[in-house]
């Protein structure tokens, strides 16, 4: 399996503002005081080589939305964040070169910033299209429907062409789509939300956003790490630190980086993606929350093998 | 993960030593909430010796955060000389901005 980030900001899409691409250009131009370069390919690598990732790159701004490639003639989706429109965009491209227009998407839940790309997605103005929208909510449909209204957006659900279908599912009953099979667990979040498991050929990966790992429910936690147990990657949801979800942003619906840390180590799980950035983060912020996220890592790890710590950009490929 | 208390001039000093982690927590969070009914019943502040602790993953911390409720406004608790280990976990985890931290056991507090 693949996996493509095409939205990675938790709440609220964000952009990059004039200053801040200012002083990534700015901290460049002295790293590379004195050099010439031939060409803008050179420069790149130059980059890349020389410079963090916070000053060569960006970790992105759209919301929640990635795709698991790897299933039999169709896409998968993980969500409708903002970055669903960069997915349709380049689905377009692909089914142009033979890609079956089948889409299967599988919703978290319904919160606004996970579903505002949908609008967006020029594949469901496809009459050959069809999509299915998998969900533990059974209000999916609804959810859709009313953010299509006239009060919020000019182009009401009916007008949409490709060929609609609603499941709901039920949490801990693994179900199969396209070859993958995929299982849902019921998280803390407002009006719930779901974590999804896919597997296949005896490879797992966990997407799991919206969580908040409740300090007065730790018992629970045993659930999460059966559902982690072994995968090849979770995507978790590391938007605070732990100490702001004790506090402040306490049944905010969210959980830490170190809690994710903690759950996957216990799970046996090979690689945790950081996931739904705090969208008030700058870059250097993320890059800080990673970076110390890794060390955390390192010292709690114990006798355990190694968990790969890796942070989620809009972008990021990832194979399984 | 091993559990001492003490009492020190009437200040009441709970001691961990070895690992908290998702093996141990439910042990130490125990341990702390009778300290803190004990600190409580005899009007002391109570301090979490961290000096033996190896260190504590998110659910010791978390165990701290439980006993703290616990603890509302009747018992301060302080932590008390945490290796540097557990002073990068209480950073990283930003808890050094949730408890006082000092570094001896009769300090602060």
């Amino acid at each position: 399996m693949l996996v493509r980030f095409w939205g990675t900001r938790g709440s609220l899409p964000v952009a990059l503002r004039a200053d801040a691409a200012l002083g990534k250009i700015s901290r460049a131009l002295v790293a590379a005081s004195g050099r010439t370069f031939a060409d803008e390919a050179e420069a790149a690598r130059f980059a890349q080589d020389n410079l963090d990732f916070a000053t060569w790159g960006t970790y992105g701004g759209a919301t929640s939305c990635v795709e698991i490639e790897g299933g039999d003639d169709a896409f998968l989706i993980c969500d409708m964040g903002s970055g669903l429109r960069e997915f349709g965009i380049d689905a377009f491209r692909r089914c142009a070169a033979g890609h079956p227009r089948i889409y299967h998407f599988f919703m978290s839940h319904l919160h606004w910033d996970h579903i505002m790309g949908f609008p967006f997605f020029g594949p469901a103005f496809d009459p050959g299209a069809t999509i299915v929208i998998h969900a533990g909510h059974p209000d999916a449909e609804q959810a859709l429907r009313r953010q299509q209204e006239e009060i919020s957006f000019p182009v009401p659900f009916d007008w949409l062409r490709a060929k609609f279908e609603f499941i709901t599912h039920a949490e801990g009953e693994p179900f199969e789509v396209a070859g993958v099979s995929v299982t849902l667990a019921r998280q803390h979040h407002s009006h719930d939300s779901y974590g999804f498991r896919f597997e296949r050929e005896g490879r797992a990966v966990v997407y799991s956003t919206d969580s908040e790992h409740r300090v007065d429910n730790m018992e629970s936690e045993a659930a999460f790490e059966g559902f982690f147990r072994d995968a090849d990657l979770v995507v978790c949801d590391t938007m605070y630190s732990l100490g702001d979800t004790v506090s402040l942003k306490q049944d905010w619906g969210h959980s830490s980086n170190v809690v994710a840390v903690d759950l996957c180590q216990a799970a046996g799980a090979r690689r945790l993606a950081l996931f739904h950035h705090e969208p008030t983060y700058t870059d250097a912020d993320i890059q800080r929350m990673h970076a110390e996220t890794v060390r955390y890592e390192e010292l709690v790890r114990g006798d355990r093998p190694p968990l790969e710590v890796i942070c989620a950009y809009d972008g990021l490929e990832v194979s399984v | 993960m091993d559990w001492q208390v003490r009492n020190e001039d009437g200040r009441l000093i709970g001691e961990p030593a070895g690992r908290v982690d998702e093996t141990t927590w439910e042990a130490f969070s125990g341990h702390l909430i009778a300290a803190v009914r004990e600190a409580a019943a005899i009007g002391s502040s109570l301090t979490v010796d961290l000096s033996r602790l190896d260190y504590m993953s998110s659910r010791g911390l978390r165990a701290l955060t439980i006993a703290k409720r616990e603890a509302g406004d009747q018992v301060a608790i302080t932590l008390a000389s945490p290796n540097e280990r557990m002073r990068e976990i209480l950073a990283i985890s930003r808890y050094d901005k949730l408890f006082e931290i000092v570094d001896e056991v009769g300090s602060g507090g």
